[in-house]
């Protein structure tokens, strides 16, 4: 590579850095992500509503950039030349085909035709310039920054520990992807006695799978969980026999029988002082429990919807465990079945122990719940607590008929909610929390 | 508080049950169909290649390599996508206190049983279809022990390649994807078709079928075969004439074709071809033989003990 040629890449990397400086600006991100040259690809994809493919550019820049040194640092004569110039193709055309796809999503961002795509990867530098900083190119649609939004007011108050039950006090739960620290949830605090079934309930996208892992222990975040006073984040390794978790989609192998499945999850799940007799009398004592008996040789895939779903919930609750939490037990059933499969939880939660559900159809079965824990994103898209306790209370407190009615009240408008989440979640801080 | 310790299943118990399961996969599920596909696939290679393995030089190359890809093609698809497409399940069995290392032994032990079986049937078809081994075995008395030693090895280090290539994919679309990149990689870096020279010779040392077609060539006994294509070549270029002083055009080669036709000299002309173009890599030594086991078994632990590396973040994996 000669002086000239070096001195045009340098001219041209500032030039486009210049002018996605721009283009970021106006989209509210960070002007100085432009002059990072992994993460100013990432924050392209992301003021152009396309994450995803802005994951994939800040990998290919790296391979690229890799490459680019190893082709500069091998002599074309070596045997290696051939394959490094290879991958560096391919890497670029996933670059280009990737860069395209960005591009596509900057132009409906700015509201501009797609043939401006053309002239982004023709004359990059220019055309950034251009749209960075002409006042004719304005987006339609910014990015919400983090910590852009002032984040509803957090309770004051913590749960206290019971001796018997869940405690929850979770401060944050963040993630770290690519440049940004994002706080998913945040500022929850309850307790739960034995006995009782709750309701977790939420829009798409509130983090209630994310607050079920949190609080089963399987995702750590920062917060004290305990389970009849034992720490679950300490003591996870013991606890988690004791905490059952049953998955949104039926995770079973298909080709083995009813019995055999609760066997083996029997097997795996008790403690191994427990004898194979005692596991067989658990395992036809479970397929009693939950209505499985007649179907105990068939094999899985032949199985009913709701039977797999039962199986599913069977094979967490052959354990006995004390805190039960059920992903969407009962997507995919219809009223009657999803009715039965309730009762039969509720009929658990009986027993003296700890029933969490999500659901998205809570009315049909409402009367069997306890509690209700509502979730929302705040304005900082936070996941905080709207509500927890009766669900009468919840009715009173959302000023709403049924618990669908809870949900719009707290959704966002863009999903044709209310969007009055902030609203709730100041009112219910300013209560200080609730404990059931 | 910290709960009392209550001991749960533990490794060697969790094997146990997936063995089961696996085992009972086999009886119901398709998992048995290896087994007589693996004929087919054995019978179609000894047809084209088997009447001349382990009768002459070339046959022998060819016919090694054609075995050492019926090993990986074997091995391959048995596990190819064992793991991919329940790795949803095994992610929450994973919650419920499943042990990885225990998930991948069973596995171990299972394809075991698969390549086992596999191999037997690979080597009774060659039995079948009159392939010729060596009188008697090198490392064991008996021939086919030591051959389906070789196979065996080939054919459970490709199960245990794709095995980690299944645990580190998160779909059976991405695997199956892989397999033909992997099997054109065995194929060109094998060294039986491409000359290899320089690093890519070197790369030859991390293909399986390099190693198992070595292995075969140096218990075919290759450097005591005869060589058939220089005496091939010859009787095809018997017509060539050349211009002699005195003579005008002469037929040199010819005359020596008919020579050794009358006389019965082809079977020593292609031996004494063979005994002047030994090749050492294929010398018949145990050290070679125990050289080219030890690299095919390296080759298993490296890829189980990866498959169990990439199972171990499983919980990472997003919705």
């Amino acid at each position: 590579m000669n002086k000239i040629t070096i001195i045009l890449r340098l001219v041209s990397e500032l030039l486009l850095s210049l002018g996605m400086m721009g283009i970021f600006r106006k989209c509210h991100c960070k002007g100085y992500w432009a002059f990072i040259p992994f993460a100013r690809k990432f924050h392209l994809g992301l003021v152009s509503e396309k994450e995803a493919e802005g994951r994939v550019l800040t990998v290919i820049e790296v391979c690229r950039i890799c490459l680019d040194i190893s082709l500069f640092a091998v002599p074309k004569e070596s045997r290696l030349y051939m394959p490094v110039l290879v991958a560096y193709i391919v890497v670029l055309m996933v670059d280009l085909i990737y860069l395209v796809r960005v591009y596509f999503g900057l132009c409906e961002v700015f509201q501009r035709e797609k043939r401006w795509v053309t002239c982004f990867i023709l004359l990059e530098p220019v055309t950034a310039l251009v749209w960075g900083f002409s006042q004719r190119f304005q987006p339609v649609r910014v990015l919400t920054p983090e910590g852009g939004h002032a984040p509803a007011p957090v309770s004051r108050r913590t749960a206290e520990t019971l001796e018997r039950g869940l405690t929850v006090n979770l401060i944050h739960r963040r993630a770290i992807r690519y440049f940004r620290i994002r706080t998913i949830l945040a500022d929850i605090h309850f307790s739960i006695p034995p006995g009782r079934m709750v309701l977790l309930l939420g829009g798409s996208g509130a983090g209630k799978t994310i607050f079920m892992n949190a609080v089963t222990g399987y995702e750590k975040a920062n917060a004290k969980i305990t389970l009849n006073k034992s720490d679950i984040y300490r003591n996870y390794k013991s606890l988690k026999y004791d905490i059952g978790f049953v998955p949104q989609q039926d995770l079973m192998r298909d080709n083995d029988t009813t019995y055999l499945t609760l066997l083996d999850a029997a097997s795996l799940r008790l403690p191994s002082t427990v004898t194979q007799e005692e596991k067989r009398k658990r395992v036809d004592e479970v397929l009693r429990i939950l209505g499985l008996s007649a179907a105990k040789n068939t094999i899985v895939k032949k199985l009913s919807g709701g039977q797999k779903r039962r199986l599913s919930i069977a094979m967490e609750f052959i354990s006995d465990p004390t805190l039960f939490v059920l992903d969407e037990p009962d997507s995919g059933l219809d009223g009657t079945v999803a009715r039965s499969l309730f009762e039969r939880l509720r009929a658990i939660a009986d027993n003296d122990k700890i029933v969490m559900c999500i659901t998205h159809t809570p009315d049909r079965v409402a009367d069997l719940f306890d509690d209700v824990i509502v979730l929302c994103k705040d304005s900082a898209r936070v996941g905080r607590v709207a509500y927890f306790g009766t669900l009468d209370g919840a009715r009173e407190f959302f000023d709403a008929r049924t618990m669908e009615g809870i949900v719009r009240r707290i959704n966002p408008k863009e999903v044709g909610g209310e969007g009055r989440a902030d609203e709730f979640i100041s009112k219910y801080a300013e209560k200080g929390g609730l404990t059931a | 508080m910290t709960p009392a310790k209550i001991p749960h299943t533990g490794r060697r118990a969790q094997v146990l049950i997936y063995l089961g399961k696996f085992f009972r996969m086999f009886i119901f599920q398709n998992d048995w169909k290896v087994l007589p596909m693996a004929a087919v696939i054995a019978a179609t290679v000894c047809f084209v290649v088997g009447p001349n393995l382990f009768v002459t030089m070339e046959g022998t190359v060819m016919g090694s390599f054609a075995l050492s890809c019926v090993c990986i093609w074997n091995g391959l698809f048995n596990s190819i996508q064992v793991v991919c497409r329940e790795r949803a399940i095994i992610k929450r069995e994973h919650r419920s206190g499943l042990h990885m290392s225990s998930y991948v032994l069973a596995h171990m032990i299972y394809q075991a049983f698969l390549c086992l079986m596999q191999t037997s049937v690979t080597l009774a078809v060659c039995r079948f279809t009159n392939v010729r081994f060596p009188a008697e075995g090198f490392i064991t008395p008996w021939i086919l022990l030591d051959l389906g030693i070789t196979l065996f090895l080939a054919t459970y280090s490709a199960d245990m390649l794709a095995l980690m290539i299944s645990s580190f994919v998160r779909s059976s679309t991405t695997a199956m994807t892989i397999v033909p990149f992997v099997l054109i990689f065995q194929l060109i870096f094998s060294g039986s078709f491409f000359t290899l020279s320089g690093p890519a010779e070197r790369i030859k040392d991390f293909t399986i079928s390099g190693w198992g077609q070595k292995c075969m060539c140096v218990q075919g006994e290759y450097n005591s075969l005869p060589m058939v294509t220089v005496w091939n070549t010859l009787v095809k270029m018997q017509n060539m004439t050349v211009e002699v002083e005195g003579q005008g055009e002469v037929k040199p080669l010819f005359d020596f074709v008919i020579y050794a036709y009358d006389n019965g000299l082809i079977d020593v002309i292609e031996a004494e071809t063979g005994r002047q173009s030994p090749n050492p890599d294929y010398e018949k030594t145990k050290e070679n033989v125990y050289s080219c086991w030890l690299h095919l078994a390296g080759f298993i632990v490296v890829f189980s003990g990866m498959a169990v590396l990439f199972l171990e973040f499983i919980d990472r994996d997003k919705r």
